[in-house]
């Protein structure tokens, strides 16, 4: 070849190389099904596709083939972590459609519990950041801790997690003195555990060099890509279904609508902290403040069907504005339920705030939204190919005794 | 409920129709072609961060032969929830895409069309098995259409 | 949050966590548990079969040496554990209030565990 052929070539042809890493649906650092197709180009994320459909049960289709009592029990079972404001949202939809209103006891009661949830929520997810960024420790630390609340579930509502505490036209259970003195000793223990944790993320180097400036979201981004809950509260956007809706109790109790405006991973996981911090405050003031009546209903004597009507209920999950959409057109069962749960947005419009970021921040920013896949997938059949649904159990399949 | 009003001011050339969804909530009915520019309108006088798309629900109406489209849309200064109705005919399910104008709208668009099976043009993101499994997708049943056999 | 001090305190204190075979974990008086019917109330109306949310509940025939008076159709509710979510509609919903609770949650086997025993002896 010639020399003078070299000289004269006047540009040079890059080809990226982009890597295409998946990242789940099982993996070490996802708690949640879901995968994350990223396309890496060199350290530095080019695209991100989010494949979903691993959790899907079916529970749209259930909710209309079931009556609205059994739907009840359905709807809280769409997520385990936050099964209250399911059922709290589901119940507070029939009841707009009856134009029933439980007693002030039982309306505050339901915000109890569903603070108490909202506190065990934040803990959990700002826990598994904290394992997600290496601080183990911590991670142990605030599960510690979580136990606690836990424990002040299972006194208000009889289980740990699953609540079951609502009824249309009130709640199903109700608590007593010693109930309540338990309560406020367990909420009282954990209060300067959460003040330390929430000056940990504040103050600790570890922390605040891994999630500063990590994902940062603009306000004007979150609303247009329609993101809820703390994300949109931690890029400066005052909204909360608690304060717009005032459902329940919340137009008596006291309680700020936490903001912050960095809009990065750390801020929404303070606004996660502060938020907590006021649930535990409120809880305090249920618990001091409770009226006298009564709260629990007798499932016995409520109707069996309801008149027809649209409603459309929010309430604000830990995750962000949890809605059911309830269409009824008369009798026990509902014509069309459409929940939308905040990890649907929050999740799949999240594509756009990975680009630019190393593979190394999509686990961080993925868990700064708090997903939440069971709550996002829900509505598809359990349909086999003969058009039968089988039962068969996992031993069966294990064993080919049961043909798929 | 004047922040309703200006809404409702704003996009008075586009309702054909309104009702409330209990307990609150105001809904106009537009005509499906308008959604798009209706969306872009309402966008446009409330600005950017004001509002954010919450929901895409459609209802299967068999005896009428349409799907319903509600387009629940947050509005954050009046707190509240408005939404805008379209209609759809059953057997020709299609409407323009709000990707461009709202791209929050992609999560509610994907699961509309998956479930339900309305299409929404404009949108490259629309595909079967979004949440479906393989099996139910690749019969061509749409789930949420009440003549899909469960 | 210093780490030498973190170790110090922990290697000084007992563990957090309960030692669960060995020692019983401390559970509230009122937790929705194992529940069952008793025949003694029980009148057979199968409200709680068509209740239940996960259709655990099944109505099976008395044994034919029993007879109830107050159990005409002579059924009596049986519910598989298994199946149950333990959300006490049963419980709530049962127009005579037969149901008996408990806060037993120790209920995992390798086989299917069902309340026909229990209910059973409830006869005396």
């Amino acid at each position: 070849m010639e020399n003078g052929m070299v000289e004269k070539a006047t540009s040079i042809i890059k080809i990226p190389v982009t890597l295409e890493i998946p990242i789940g649906p099982q993996h070490p650092a996802l708690h949640e099904p879901v995968l994350l197709k990223i396309y890496a180009d060199g350290e530095e994320v080019v695209g991100v596709e989010i494949g979903t459909g691993y959790n899907h049960r079916g529970i749209e289709k259930l909710l209309e083939n079931n009556t609205f009592y059994k739907g009840k029990f359905i709807a809280s079972r769409v997520c385990g972590i936050c099964n209250a404001v399911h059922e709290n949202c589901f119940v507070r939809a029939v009841e707009y459609l009856v134009g029933m209103k439980p007693s002030p006891r039982a309306e505050y009661l339901r915000v109890l519990v569903m603070e108490l949830e909202r506190l065990h929520s934040h803990m959990l997810i700002n826990a598994i950041m904290a394992e997600i960024i290496g601080f183990d420790t911590l991670f142990m630390y605030i599960m510690r801790d979580r136990e606690l609340v836990m424990k002040a579930k299972e006194i208000v509502a009889g289980n740990r997690v699953s609540a079951d505490f609502h009824m249309f036209n009130g709640v199903r259970r109700d608590i007593d003195d010693v109930k309540r003195d338990k309560l406020i000793d367990l909420l009282r223990r954990v209060e300067p555990r959460l003040k330390y944790y929430r000056k940990l993320f504040e103050d600790d180097p570890t922390i605040s060099k891994r999630l500063t400036e990590i994902g940062v979201l603009k306000a004007k981004d979150v609303t247009s890509y329609g993101m809820l809950g703390p994300v949109l509260r931690g890029s400066g956007i005052k909204s909360d279904a608690r304060a717009e809706d005032r459902y329940d109790a919340y137009n008596e109790i006291p309680f700020n609508v936490v903001v912050r405006g960095e809009g990065d991973s750390l801020a929404r996981m303070l606004v996660r902290w502060d938020e907590a911090l006021e649930s535990l405050e409120m809880c305090k003031y249920i618990l001091e403040h409770l009226p006298s009546g009564p709260a629990a209903v007798d499932e016995r004597k409520l109707p069996r069907t309801f008149p027809a009507g649209e409603s459309f209920a929010r309430v604000e999950a830990p995750r962000g504005e949890l809605t059911y959409y309830i269409q009824h057109a008369g009798g026990n069962k509902p014509y069309r339920v459409k929940v939308r749960t905040p990890s649907l947005n929050n999740i799949i419009n999240s594509g756009f705030s990975y680009l630019g970021h190393s593979v190394a921040d999509v686990p961080v920013i993925l868990v700064s939204y708090d997903p939440c896949i069971s709550c996002m997938e829900r509505a598809i059949i359990v349909d086999l190919k003969n058009k039968v649904e089988k039962r068969a159990t996992l031993r069966e399949i294990a064993m080919k005794e049961v043909r798929l | 409920m004047s922040g309703t009003n200006n809404i409702e001011d704003a996009l008075s050339s586009y309702i054909i129709g309104r009702d409330t969804v209990k307990p609150n909530r105001p809904r106009f009915h537009i005509d499906a072609g308008n959604l798009k520019s209706a969306i872009a309108l309402l966008k446009q006088c409330l600005g950017d961060e004001a509002l954010y798309l919450s929901n895409i629900i459609g209802v299967d109406k068999v005896a009428e032969g349409v799907i319903e489209l509600n387009y629940f849309i947050h509005v954050v200064p009046l707190g509240n929830t408005i939404v805008i109705r379209v209609t759809v005919p059953r057997d020709k399910p299609q409407v323009s895409s709000l990707i461009d104008v709202i791209p929050g709208a992609l999560s509610g668009e994907c699961e509309a069309y998956d479930l339900l099976g309305v299409e929404f043009i404009g949108n490259r993101y629309l595909r079967r098995g979004f949440f479906v499994p393989v099996d139910v997708a690749s019969r061509g049943v749409f789930p949420l259409r009440k003549d899909a056999k469960v | 949050m210093s780490i030498v001090r973190e170790a110090l305190k922990n290697l000084l204190s007992k563990p957090a966590t309960i030692e669960y075979p060995k020692k019983p974990v401390p559970i509230e008086k009122d937790f929705r548990g194992r529940h069952y019917a008793d025949l003694r109330k029980c009148t057979g109306c199968t409200l709680c079969a068509i209740e239940c949310p996960s259709n655990c509940i099944t109505m099976e025939k008395l044994p034919e040496n029993a007879k109830l008076k107050h159990n005409p159709r002579g059924l009596y509710p049986n519910i598989r554990y298994m199946s149950c979510v333990f959300c006490y509609r049963c419980v709530r919903v049962c127009p005579v209030d037969a149901y008996v609770t408990t806060n037993e949650y120790r209920l995992s086997s390798v086989k299917e565990v069902f309340s026909k025993e229990l209910t059973l002896q409830t006869l005396g």
